[in-house]
């Protein structure tokens, strides 16, 4: 039976991503990711030093959304925000035990 | 491999214009947008109009996809000649080699070279990074994962090439330790096992966005998770020791005597571990036992001559 090896991780909440590693994850230059932290798109602080699961996904969200759309970064971000609060409210029914479809 | 008549996929013919092209493509990407869509497949459907919109929001891709597949019809098999390429210059286009993952052969065999051969993404200037592209993929794992650790299997795809240079997509399984704690929503770092670097530099890394499958009996939030668990009459009348099933094993639960329906037990550190472990809530569900049969329906009488409660008393009635 052949080997398998096992590949062990690390959560990224618990070694968060800099900014050149953000920007990496991303497939963007890391002053794609600066403008929209300055801009106040992406996180809620403005000079962070470390990112976490939740400032990869809302940046791959829009990248996507700005790409995908020709979106400015504004407009990309305010979907983006809706996107979330709907992931919230789904989450919130889910805790309830009501279907959420 | 098959022909991709990505015209098909947009919706579009072979006429249409580059405005024509954009707007199908914006049309289809907000109907199969994976965070808002309600299509079944819209996550599979989303990788074929972006694939598509690779090639044809392209100039130079979609001159040579014209070129190459004007006699084709889509799933029909084929074989693009050798040096089909030559003449036609692939550059600027808008997907990197993290998103070849998601497309197909036909698309990685022909196109697979130009992505391979960029980095970075969005016109941006900048020096293009040597080191291999981060990939990204999602795994739907069982909460009981979450909670003890273990080893999952993955299937991913990746464009390779051989030793002609010929890319083409292949699947390779992949063997994770799911780390015990993990989040919904949290990612697994992979190191390097992302898209190998170029001239000997270090792979790119994989990112695993981590998801519950859906459970009947479990409801999750951040590290607490919740329980519906049904109980007799008489258990939530009077108090009982119950065992109840948790995603930990079983456990001896103590009901407290009047407990009603929808009362909330808390089981401290025993949700999803971590520092601080989440927590597990119990709700209580009083289950009624059916009457139907003459005992049953005897006690039920009995109990509505011998204990006078009104449940609407609060509602004036």
């Amino acid at each position: 039976m052949p080997h398998t090896e096992i590949v062990t991780g690390v959560l990224l909440d618990e070694v968060a991503l800099d900014l050149d590693e953000l920007a990496q994850a991303c497939s963007v230059d890391a002053l794609w990711i600066v403008e929209r932290i300055e801009a106040g798109l992406l996180c809620e602080v403005t000079q962070p030093q470390r990112f976490s699961s939740a400032e990869l996904l809302r940046a791959r969200r829009l990248l996507a959304i700005e790409r995908d759309f020709d979106a400015n970064p504004e407009l990309a971000a305010l979907v983006v925000d809706l996107i979330e609060e709907v992931g919230r409210l789904k989450a919130r029914l889910r805790k309830a035990g009501i279907d959420e479809k | 491999m098959e022909f991709k008549d990505y015209y098909q996929v947009l919706g579009l013919d072979k006429s249409a214009s580059e405005d024509e092209i954009k707007k199908s493509y914006r049309k289809l990407a907000r109907k199969y947008h994976p965070d808002v869509s309600k299509e079944a497949d819209a996550e599979l459907r989303m990788k074929e109009v972006n694939e598509a919109y690779a090639v044809l929001g392209d100039l130079e891709k979609r001159a040579a996809y014209d070129q190459l597949g004007g006699g084709y019809r889509d799933g029909q098999q084929f074989q693009p000649p050798p040096n089909w390429d030559a003449g036609f210059e692939f550059s600027g286009a808008d997907f990197s080699g993290a998103d070849m993952g998601d497309f197909s052969d036909f698309f990685a065999n022909l196109f697979g070279h130009a992505a391979a051969g960029r980095a970075g993404r969005g016109g941006r200037a900048g020096p293009r990074p040597r080191r291999g592209e981060d990939h990204h993929a999602k795994i739907v794992i069982d909460l009981r994962d979450a909670y003890q650790g273990a080893p999952r299997t993955i299937t991913l795809r990746g464009a390779r090439a051989d030793a002609q240079g010929r890319v083409s997509m292949q699947e390779h399984n992949l063997t994770v330790q799911i780390p015990k704690g993990v989040k919904e929503g949290q990612h697994i770092r992979l190191a390097g096992q992302g898209s190998p670097g170029s001239d000997g530099s270090a792979a790119g890394d994989l990112f695993l966005e981590v998801h519950f499958k859906q459970d009947p009996h479990y409801r999750v939030d951040g590290r607490d998770v919740y329980e519906t668990l049904p109980v007799t009459p008489w258990e939530a009348a009077l108090g009982a020791s119950i065992e109840a099933p948790t995603p930990s094993g079983k456990v001896q639960v103590k009901i407290p005597a009047n407990s009603q329906g929808g009362r909330k037990l808390r089981l401290k550190g025993r949700g999803i571990p971590g520092e601080p472990a989440g927590d597990l809530y119990l709700l209580l569900e009083i289950v009624l036992p059916p009457a139907d049969s003459e005992k049953a329906r005897q006690l039920y009488e009995m109990m509505a001559r011998e204990m006078a409660f009104n449940p609407r008393l609060a509602m004036g009635v």
